[in-house]
């Protein structure tokens, strides 16, 4: 399959504070079209005595939904976020602490998912822990009629039979991982992967401007 | 990415060797921020990419101190077990600190140093698989600045990046001590301790937590001016 480097995609507009909360070691809100996820980071910091582990820190991450309590979906959410960062923070660096992630979703309007991993690795960025690399995530879904649509919002997804979202890493841009639902051909999947990759430059544009913007020297 | 000095860096992003081509190939010395893998200079922060003759590093936001040896710290005793005592100083476990490592101590005049009091003192070892000691003495086995904090002071935190800026060398809190009268000692663990008159120490921290977001620059530039409007509020 061939696709130029020109994409006609485009992503919502990506919008971010950080510092956002008073008390965390890291925190952003991030909006992503009408997307809206609060994330927070504690750590390295101090961690319960049976969860110690000696050579790295201890990574845990909490998804808490907008509203009522935390369900088998937000569960799983939460452990697709923790195996995420595990791969982007050097948790051997810090030997025996804790390292907390916390993602408090605010409106879900489509594309949540790849909004909580951006939200988060800004969060990582702002909380100055030591990292590998960078990682963003894009959505896409598959409509009835076979299209892929890039990032799409909640009108859109209602006709969608298939959605994903990948995650990229800036070091040699490859993909991190990918979360699917629904029903897609693999060839589908694999322009989609594509698409989206052209789009993950302009998300670490996004984010080596927010840095630039909070580290004037 | 390749990235140079004084660029805006992601973790990830390589350093390109042209930044080490006129210096010696073993001298460079790389700070926080920066790795060595397979030959190539990685970043693993993000920030600012700084030099200074031949060290190296990323300047970036910080609020959770990780012990690095020989920084001053401002910590508060929490515990007395044995011949140490543990001291809080905002980093993952605590510190401890030796009652012989006092001016003038040995083990029959033990210093007068309680619970909860605030100690100035000097990071001596912070291995990563070790807990952090500390000191407060110097190399000379004299105290110097080090030691007990008056309990006629105040502290608060802020950020690592703020105490680091108004200890560099533009001297920003000599600037502001010009025209009023204070007593300060700042941790780069984030806590700055104040002992001044009453009508100085709001102002004075107000003043301290608006430079948070100013460059370097701009708070050599407008330090002691905020400083004098905050007085007249």
């Amino acid at each position: 399959m061939e696709i130029d480097n020109e994409s006609d995609d485009i992503l919502r507009p990506m919008r971010c504070e950080l510092n956002y909360l008073a008390n965390p070691d890291g925190s952003v809100i991030l909006s992503q079209g009408e997307t809206v996820v609060v994330a927070s980071i504690y750590g390295p910091a101090d961690v319960r005595p049976q969860k110690v582990l000696s050579d790295r820190s201890y990574l845990e991450a909490i998804y808490r939904p907008n509203s009522g309590q935390s369900m088998v979906r937000d569960r799983e959410r939460e452990s697709f976020l923790k195996c995420t960062c595990e791969s982007v923070v050097r948790t051997v660096t810090y030997p025996r602490t804790g390292v907390s992630v916390i993602v408090q979703e605010i409106q879900d309007f489509g594309g949540l998912l790849a909004c909580a991993i951006n939200a988060v690795c800004l969060a990582l960025l702002n909380s100055g822990i030591e990292m590998n690399c960078v990682i963003c995530a894009v959505s896409a879904m598959v409509s009835e009629d076979d299209e892929i649509i890039i990032d799409p919002d909640h009108i859109k997804l209602k006709t969608s039979k298939g959605r994903m979202t990948f995650s990229f890493e800036n070091c040699e841009n490859k993909i991190v991982n990918s979360y699917t639902e629904g029903t897609f051909t693999e060839s589908q999947y694999h322009e989609a992967l594509l698409r989206c990759k052209l789009l993950s430059g302009q998300i670490f544009k996004m984010f080596r401007n927010t840095v630039a913007r909070y580290n004037k020297c | 990415m390749e990235v140079n000095v004084n660029d805006v860096v992601l973790p990830g992003d390589r350093v390109s060797s042209s930044n080490f081509s006129n210096l010696h190939k073993s001298s460079k010395i790389l700070g926080p921020g920066l790795r060595l893998f397979e030959g190539q200079v990685y970043v693993s922060k993000g920030g600012v990419l700084k030099q200074n003759k031949l060290i190296f590093w990323v300047e970036s936001q910080k609020k959770r101190y990780v012990p690095a040896s020989d920084e001053f710290v401002i910590g508060i005793v929490t515990q007395k077990s044995g011949d140490y005592y543990k001291v809080d100083i905002g980093a993952s476990e605590l510190a401890s600190l030796s009652y012989l490592s006092f001016e003038g101590a040995t083990k029959k005049l033990r210093p007068d140093i309680k619970v909860g009091d605030a100690l100035y003192t000097k990071v001596l070892t912070a291995k990563r698989d070790m807990e952090p000691e500390l000191v407060c003495v110097d190399s000379h086995w004299k105290k110097g600045r080090l030691g007990f904090l008056n309990t006629n002071g105040f502290i608060f935190t802020c950020s690592l990046t703020l105490t680091q800026k108004l200890l560099s060398k533009n001297r920003p809190l000599e600037k502001m001590a010009e025209n009023r009268k204070f007593e300060i000692a700042v941790g780069l663990n984030g806590r700055i301790w104040i002992n001044a008159d009453t009508e100085v120490v709001k102002p004075l921290i107000n003043t301290i937590l608006e430079l948070e977001l100013l460059s370097e620059e701009e708070i050599n530039k407008n330090c002691s001016n905020i400083f004098s409007k905050n007085c007249k509020i």
